[in-house]
C-alpha cells in the first residue's frame, strides 16, 4: 500500500500543504521583526559615518532626531516621487539596485546630519557609495563636512573581501584615515581620496601621521591593493555623481 | 570577456573546495581512485551547469520580490524568498533523479560509470552552493551558467588532483592516525596554497 | 508525594529509564570514538568556511543541533508513513523547513550573524551529518531516541567546528570571541597568522585535530 502511486501522490501533496504552510506563517509571524531589524542595520551604517555608535545606544531615536532625508538625480535636482507617483523616501532607495541602472538614471539619496541645537543647520552630508572591491561588492557611507569639501567620516562594508586583507576596509583603522581629508585639491579641482599603494605608516597613528600634509591621499593596506582600487574608483565616481548636487547648496 | 574573468576565476581563484570548502563529503570519500573521481567530476560539472540557470529562472520569475508581476502586476508586492531553500534543493533532487533515468535508458554505459554517483550529487553542498551563491551575487543568466559550469570544472580539477595525489600515497609510510582523512586534509590544506598564488589574476 | 515516586519508579521498571546506560551511549559516543567529523567523515563542507572567527561558528553549532535534532525527530515520527521511493525527497523537505526558519529567525532577530553567515545557513540542508543521521537513524528508531542520537551528533560536530575556530581566531586575529587575548596578558606585538584566516588554516588545523584523536583513540583508517 505505502508503494503505490496514488498513495505516493497523496503523500506529497500533504507534504507540500503543510510545508508551504508552516513557511508561509513563519514568513508572516517574523515579518514585521526582520524589517526592524533591516531598517536599524542600514539607520546604524549611515549614522557610523559621522559618529560612534555604541551598543545600547537607541539608533533609531538618534536617527530621527538629527537626519534629514533626500532623494537627488543626476542633475542635483530634489526628486520626490517615483515613477507611480508615489512618495519617495531616501532610506527605501536600494543602492545596489540603483547601481544597476545606467548612472545618468539613477537615484541619489542624501542623509542630511542636522546640528544638535539648529534643527535648520546641517552639519553634514552624508551620501552612500557602492562599487566592486576585489571578489564582490562594497559599499558604504562618506560623510562630509558643511564646507563641502573635508570629510567627516566614512563608514565602509564589503561582502567577500579577503580576512585580514581586503576585509579591513570595515575596520576603524582604515576608516578612520579618512577623516579631515578634502575632495578638492589646491586649485579646487575635484580630484576625490585616492588610497595609495603599500602601507608606509604601518597601520594605526602612524599610518594617519604618514599622510598628514596630504589630504587627497590616505595610506593604503598592505596586501589588498586590489580592494584599495576597487574603494578608490568607487569614491571617485559617486562622489563625482553628487557634485552638481554639492554646488547647488554651497 | 567579463564573462571569461568570471569562469576563470570561479575555476581557479574561488575554487569550491578550496575557498568555500563546498562539496567537501564526495570530495573526501570518492577522492581514493582517479577513475572514479572523473566519473564523479563529469556528473557535477554536468548537473552544476543545469541547475544553476535553471534556479536562475526560478529565482527571477517565481522567487524574487515581485517577480510574479508576468502573472499579473498585482503579484508586484508578493515576495516568495522564503521558499528559496527548498525550492532550490527540491529543483536540484528532482533533475538528479531525472538525469538518472535519461540516461538509464538513454546510455547504459555511461550510467555504468555515472550512475552510482548521481544520487550523492544530490547532498554535494557545491551543487546548492553555486546556486545561492549566484543569487546573492546578483547574476544575469549567462552569468550563472558561466558560473556553474565553470565551478563545476574547479570542483573536478581539485577532486582529480587530490586523487592522483592520494593513489601515489599508498605506497607511503604515513603514521598510523595520519592515515586517510587526517593527512587528506593537509594535503588539501598545501593544494590550497598552490592555488591562492592565482589570486589577482584577471584576464 | 511518595504515591507520586512509587508511581514514577513503576513506570521506569517498565519502559527504558530516560538516561539509560543506552540511551547515553546516543550521545557521548558522536562526541569522541564515533564522531561525525573526524571518523565518518561527514558534515565538513558547510562548517569550515565560517571558522574564521568563534561567534559565527557558535551560531552555526546551535542551528546544526536545532535542525539535526528536531529533522531527526519529526523524520522518525512519521517514518512508517513515508513511502520509501520519495524518502529522499522528503527528509530533504524536512531540513529545508527547519534550515529556513532557522534563516528566518536570524534575519528576524540577529541580522549581524544574518550577514556574516550568509549562504552557508543554507547549506546547512546538505550538511551530510543531517542527513545521514536521518537515513541511517531516524528511519528506524523510534522519536526520543532519534532526537538523542541527533542531539549527540550535533555536539559531536559542535565541539570540532569550535576547536577549530578557536585557533584559528587566536592565530589568525589574536582574539577570542572578539577578546583580545595576546594584548591583555601583556604581548603586544603578537603578529596574525593570515595563513589562518585563509581557508588552508582550516585544514590544517583540522588536520591535525584529527591526527591527535585518532592517535588517542587508535583509530586506523585502510
Amino acid at each position: 500500500m505505502r508503494q503505490s502511486n496514488g498513495y505516493i501522490l497523496t503523500f506529497t501533496a500533504i507534504m507540500t500543504i503543510a510545508v508551504g504552510g508552516i513557511l508561509a506563517a513563519a514568513n508572516q509571524l517574523l515579518m514585521p521583526a526582520q524589517k526592524k531589524s533591516i531598517e536599524l542595520d542600514t539607520k546604524t551604517q549611515i549614522l557610523k559615518a559621522v559618529m560612534t555608535i555604541n551598543p545600547g545606544d537607541d539608533v533609531l531615536k538618534l536617527y530621527d532626531q538629527r537626519i534629514s532625508s533626500l532623494v537627488v538625480d543626476i542633475k542635483g535636482e530634489e526628486v520626490t516621487s517615483n515613477a507611480k507617483g508615489e512618495k519617495l523616501e531616501a532610506e527605501a532607495v536600494d543602492v545596489a539596485k540603483e547601481y544597476k541602472k545606467e548612472y545618468k538614471e539613477r537615484l541619489f539619496p542624501v542623509f542630511r546630519f542636522m546640528d544638535e541645537n539648529d534643527p535648520t543647520k546641517v552639519d553634514a552630508y552624508i551620501v552612500p557609495v557602492y562599487g566592486a572591491g576585489l571578489w564582490d561588492k562594497i559599499w558604504g557611507f562618506v560623510a562630509i563636512n558643511n564646507d563641502l569639501k573635508t570629510i567627516t567620516g566614512v563608514s565602509f562594508a564589503h561582502k567577500g573581501e579577503t580576512p585580514g586583507l581586503g576585509a579591513r576596509i570595515s575596520e576603524a583603522d582604515i576608516q578612520s584615515r579618512y577623516v579631515g581629508k578634502s575632495m578638492y585639491d589646491e586649485n579646487d579641482r575635484f580630484v576625490s581620496i585616492v588610497m595609495k599603494k603599500g602601507e608606509i605608516g604601518g597601520g594605526g597613528e602612524g599610518s594617519i601621521a604618514a599622510f598628514s600634509s596630504d589630504t587627497n591621499h590616505v595610506d593604503g593596506m598592505s596586501g589588498a591593493t586590489l580592494t584599495a582600487n576597487g574603494v578608490n574608483s568607487m569614491l571617485k565616481k559617486y562622489l563625482d555623481y553628487y557634485q552638481k548636487y554639492f554646488n547647488k547648496v554651497k | 570577456m567579463d564573462l571569461i574573468s568570471l569562469g576563470i576565476r570561479s575555476i581557479f581563484i574561488e575554487n569550491m573546495i578550496f575557498a568555500y570548502f563546498l562539496g567537501m563529503c564526495s570530495f573526501l570519500a570518492v577522492s581514493k581512485k582517479v577513475s572514479t573521481a572523473i566519473g564523479l567530476g563529469a556528473a557535477v560539472i554536468f548537473v552544476l551547469t543545469i541547475t544553476a540557470p535553471l534556479d536562475w529562472l526560478i529565482q527571477e520569475y517565481i522567487l524574487k520580490e515581485g517577480a510574479l508581476t508576468w502573472i499579473s502586476p498585482e503579484f508586484s508586492e508578493l515576495n516568495l524568498e522564503f521558499l528559496q531553500f527548498i525550492m532550490f534543493i527540491a529543483v536540484i533532487a528532482a533533475l538528479v533523479q531525472l538525469v538518472e533515468m535519461v540516461i538509464e535508458k538513454f546510455s547504459p554505459s555511461l550510467y555504468g560509470t555515472l550512475g552510482i554517483f548521481l544520487p550523492l550529487i544530490a547532498v554535494n553542498c557545491a551543487i546548492l552552493g553555486s546556486s545561492l551563491f549566484m543569487v546573492q551575487r546578483d547574476y544575469n543568466l549567462a552569468e550563472a551558467t558561466v558560473f556553474g559550469f565553470s565551478s563545476g570544472i574547479g570542483w573536478m580539477m581539485a577532486i582529480v588532483a587530490l586523487a592522483a595525489i592520494r593513489e601515489k600515497l599508498k605506497y607511503s609510510n604515513v603514521p598510523d592516525g595520519l592515515k586517510g582523512l587526517g593527512l587528506t586534509m593537509l594535503i588539501t590544506g598545501l593544494m590550497g596554497i598552490a592555488f591562492k598564488s592565482f589570486i589577482g589574476l584577471a584576464i | 508525594m511518595s504515591t507520586e515516586t512509587l508511581v514514577q519508579e513503576k513506570k521506569e521498571v517498565k519502559t527504558e529509564a530516560w538516561f539509560s546506560k543506552r540511551r547515553k551511549r546516543f550521545i557521548t559516543d558522536p562526541l569522541n570514538e564515533d564522531n561525525p567529523i573526524t571518523v565518518q567523515v561527514l558534515g565538513i563542507c558547510s562548517a569550515l568556511a565560517i571558522t574564521i572567527k568563534m561567534e559565527p561558528t557558535l551560531i552555526m553549532s546551535i542551528a546544526v543541533v536545532f535542525v539535526v535534532v528536531f529533522s531527526n525527530l519529526i523524520i522518525s515520527l512519521i517514518r512508517n508513513l513515508i513511502p520509501n521511493r520519495v524518502r529522499i525527497i522528503v527528509q530533504l523537505a524536512v531540513i529545508a523547513t527547519l534550515v529556513t526558519l532557522v534563516s528566518e529567525l536570524l534575519k528576524a532577530y540577529n541580522y549581524e550573524m544574518y550577514k556574516v553567515l550568509g549562504a552557508f545557513v543554507g547549506l546547512i540542508i546538505t550538511n551530510c551529518i543531517v542527513m545521514g543521521r536521518l537515513e541511517a537513524f531516524a528511519m528506524g528508531n523510534k522519536p526520543y531516541d532519534s532526537m538523542l542520537d541527533g542531539l549527540g551528533s550535533g555536539l559531536g560536530y559542535a565541539w570540532i567546528i569550535l576547536t577549530v575556530a578557536f585557533f584559528r581566531e587566536l592565530f589568525g586575529s589574536g582574539s577570542v570571541f572578539g577578546f583580545e587575548v595576546f594584548k591583555a596578558i601583556g604581548i603586544e606585538n603578537m603578529p596574525n597568522n593570515s595563513l589562518m584566516v585563509d581557508s588552508i588554516g582550516a585544514f590544517m588545523v583540522l588536520g591535525i585535530i584529527i591526527w591527535i584523536q585518532r592517535s588517542k583513540t587508535g583509530y586506523v583508517e585502510h
